[in-house]
């Protein structure tokens, strides 16, 4: 029996709660996306960001009945399961250096800018992703979080705040500091560039 | 709008569908007016522009498809074990329901033959009772089968049926002979020229003195006959 594209993710729940393979593999096609970018951006690694995936979904198909339709989409429940996983990720390991990420080849991320008009400019954009990648990183995690729901996810101050349980005033806080350290970080890494440019 | 608050609200005004329109052009104004608050907007615009192309760099990820692989994988084993343990609880049920009906069959069965056994024991305890009392009659009748010949051999069938029946009336006293007690005669029956009767004091047709007969004698404990008796030929 094939499942229609559009059914509903509490429907399809139901049916992959019953051992329906494909109603389950519909809602992973459906929401991986969404938690391993979210996942990336918080830990700027993929392998971490891999295993929160793979720990969302296997939290969900073992204990389906934890997630209440009642309570919200079940987006915002896999984002809650995603969040704590990447909290306790970072809790573990505070220090981890983000790697340079790889594909599954092990070669670059091999990013493509669609603008990239010559090789000079392109790697000069890639330089300056890697430095925000890198000053997002270094962010606290609670700043991080805010600036990846609100900038990267271009949440809602209201959808960020929703996910993260807290009130809009704490997110709208964290934020503020979150792009002041961003900023202050950017600022410097642009300084370090230049000079490095000019001794060139 | 002081700058702090520019700071924390002022900056994302546009964005913030929490702000209302006096607070997002009171903001527009302090940026218009505060050129430290000016130099800040324009420095997180261009943080935002960064920030646009790491997201940018990030969007289309996804998780490797070995992810997908793995889940399924372990889906599958999941809920194939399921099936399994499913499986095996009902067997398992089935099973002891199975030894618990044949338990109970075989508990039924015993019982029963056990009542059987009791009830077949106690006929035969009766009927052996029975028997008892009539083999002490029997063997009272039997006692002394004395025998001179193949002429003299008692019938056993129908000795017994002379003890079953109890036809005690159809002998005839001799003469001289008291009545007997029953429970310690024998009856034998024996074959003899008509003559002997004679012997035992009874009247004999001389014509027909030389025929032989078959004649029930009543013999009591003392060993002589009491009785006589003709059988109907």
């Amino acid at each position: 029996m094939t499942i229609a594209e559009q059914e509903r993710d509490d429907v399809l729940l139901r049916r992959a709660a019953k051992g329906h393979e494909e109603a389950f593999t519909l809602l992973y096609r459906r929401h991986q996306a969404a938690m391993y970018r979210f996942a990336l951006r918080m830990t700027g690694n993929t392998w971490a960001a891999e295993e929160i995936v793979q720990d969302v979904f296997m939290t969900l198909m073992r204990d389906p009945k934890k997630y209440d339709a009642s309570r919200g989409a079940l987006g915002a429940f896999l984002y809650g399961v995603a969040r704590n996983r990447v909290m306790k990720h970072l809790e573990r390991l505070p220090r981890e250096v983000a790697l340079e990420e790889k594909n599954e080849d092990g070669t670059g991320s091999g990013i493509v800018l669609k603008d990239a008009s010559t090789p000079a400019i392109w790697l000069e954009k890639r330089e300056r992703i890697r430095q925000v990648r890198a000053a997002v990183q270094e962010l606290p995690a609670e700043f991080r979080e805010a600036v990846v729901l609100c900038e990267l996810e271009e949440l809602s101050y209201e959808e960020a705040a929703q996910l993260a349980g807290c009130p809009i005033g704490t997110i709208r806080s964290r934020l503020h500091r979150g792009r002041a350290l961003l900023m202050a970080k950017l600022e410097m890494l642009r300084g370090v560039s230049r000079r490095a440019s000019v001794a060139r | 709008m002081k700058c702090e608050e520019f700071e924390t609200i002022g900056l994302d005004a546009e964005r913030d569908a929490s702000l209302g329109e006096a607070e997002r052009a009171a903001a527009l104004a302090h940026a218009s007016t505060c050129s430290r608050c000016a130099a800040l907007q324009d420095s997180w615009l261009a943080a935002g522009a960064e920030l646009r192309a790491f997201a940018e760099d990030t969007a289309m990820a996804q998780a490797p498809a070995r992810v997908e692989m793995r889940l399924r994988q372990e889906f599958r084993t999941q809920h194939v074990t399921l099936k399994v343990r499913r499986a095996g609880v009902i067997t398992a049920w089935t099973l002891a329901t199975a030894a618990v009906l044949v338990g109970a069959l075989s508990w039924v069965n015993w019982r029963k033959g056990v009542s059987n056994e009791a009830a077949n024991h106690a006929k035969h305890s009766l009927s052996a009772a029975n028997s008892a009392a009539n083999n002490r009659q029997g063997t009272a009748n039997h006692r002394a089968p004395v025998e001179s010949g193949p002429a003299l051999q008692p019938d056993s069938s129908e000795s017994e049926d002379l003890v079953a029946d109890n036809e005690w009336n159809d002998f005839t006293l001799l003469p001289g002979a008291l009545p007997w007690d029953s429970a310690d005669a024998a009856i034998l029956r024996v074959r003899m020229q008509r003559s002997s009767l004679g012997a035992l004091g009874l009247p004999v047709n001389e014509e027909r003195a030389s025929e032989w007969i078959q004649v029930d004698l009543l013999v009591g404990d003392d060993g002589l006959p009491q009785a006589v008796r003709l059988p109907q030929q």
